[in-house]
């Protein structure tokens, strides 16, 4: 498994917490697995709670009109990089 | 099992869809509703799951063993709130007598830009409430429902009419629900649904009409994770040009913090069961769930 980044660490927890993943640990979670689907299995609610999620720690916005919404939830590591550029706390 | 509708094919070919839409449109309402004798005739021949799924219900529903007679009457309710869908969504709901049962709950939230979910069923018609939404007073809607159920008779409809198929949001990705968020912000009224479970949804079990069946607890839980209040809706089809439209407003903000969530969603899952069953058995042809909802075979 790859080791994450730091964010990567921090983003994996809030998963963690905010969808109440109990008994899992952030190095479980691989950074270019599908956060949907398949990888971690989250749901159309899931996606909900982690957006509002990650609006409320970062301040990013994910619209479901952002032409790439999709790709920012395809895996950890895309979600990461698309809160590092638009972060602004 | 209850789970194969998702599987059913709309029965009826596109060809004989546009020959109805075509008689009803140009011959008027009251000659394409003769049609709907032979057309009940035909579906109760044919389409013998469904009638063995009607018999089921309607046992139930009325309380005693339904006649064959029972099950043509049901049919024949399906068929013509389908055929009014077409008046409906072509604007001409002024052939239909529409009566509203407390709007007002629906109506107060919207003038105060509060966002809500508008949850129904398969109980009745929802294109009469769609109508009354964007037709007449252009409310503020959004509809949040699988895309591809339906898919002949919704192309065809909405050809009539492409504000009615804009207002949809299609579930089944990942952004589908921020979507249904973003608009209940705005202050829209999302619709949806709430009797039929799909494939791999978080069901929980209630008595329903005195035997088990399977809900989806999603419309809940999306209440739960949007904060958003719940209202009812019911547009039930009386015969002749009538359909009453009933609100009933079901709860504000359920569960605030998420470790009482699980709780609150079967409760509030529970009462929605109870005021289904009480519609239906109100008015028992309205019920359009024609597969085996109990998982009785």
């Amino acid at each position: 498994m790859e080791t994450l980044a730091p964010l990567e660490q921090e983003v994996a927890q809030l998963i963690i917490e905010t969808l109440h993943l109990d008994g899992m640990q952030v190095s479980e979670i691989s950074p270019t697995a599908p956060l949907f689907g398949d990888g971690l299995g989250l749901d159309s609610i899931d996606a909900l709670e982690l957006s509002l999620a990650v609006t409320q720690t970062y301040g990013v916005t994910i619209s479901s009109q952002d032409p790439n919404v999709r790709s920012i939830f395809a895996s950890l590591r895309d979600l990461c990089a698309h809160i590092a550029a638009n972060r602004t706390h | 099992m209850s789970l194969q509708w998702t599987a059913q094919h709309e029965r009826g070919s596109r060809a004989s869809l546009r020959l109805i839409r075509w008689i009803g449109l140009r011959l008027g309402r009251p000659v394409a509703r003769a049609f709907l004798y032979p057309i009940t005739l035909y579906f109760l021949i044919k389409a013998r799951p469904q009638r063995i799924a009607s018999r089921l219900y309607l046992n139930r529903a009325l309380g005693r063993a339904a006649s064959l007679f029972d099950v043509a009457r049901h049919i024949h309710c399906f068929a013509a709130t389908i055929l009014d869908r077409l008046f409906l969504l072509s604007g001409r709901e002024d052939l239909l007598d529409i009566r509203l049962h407390n709007p007002e709950c629906v109506l107060e939230r919207i003038d105060a830009g509060q966002g809500f979910l508008l949850l129904g069923s398969h109980l009745g018609s929802f294109e009469v409430v769609r109508a009354l939404a964007i037709g007449r007073r252009n409310l503020p809607l959004k509809v949040l429902m699988v895309p591809e159920h339906n898919q002949v008779i919704t192309e065809i409809l909405h050809a009539l009419n492409p504000q009615a198929a804009a207002t949809i949001i299609p579930l089944g990705t990942p952004e589908s629900l921020l979507q249904v968020k973003e608009s209940l912000d705005l202050g829209c009224m999302v619709a949806l649904l709430g009797d039929r479970a799909r494939t791999n949804e978080g069901t929980l079990t209630y008595h329903f009409m005195g035997r088990p069946a399977r809900l989806p607890i999603g419309p809940m839980t999306l209440a739960a994770a949007t904060r958003a209040p719940v209202v009812l809706f019911f547009g039930l089809y009386r015969g002749g040009n009538r359909y009453d439209v009933i609100f009933e407003p079901l709860t504000e903000v359920i569960a605030p913090n998420r470790g009482q969530r699980a709780q609150a969603v079967e409760r509030w899952t529970q009462r929605y069961a109870e005021r289904l069953e009480h519609h239906a058995r109100q008015a028992p042809y309205n019920w359009f769930n024609f597969y085996d909802f109990w998982d009785e075979t």
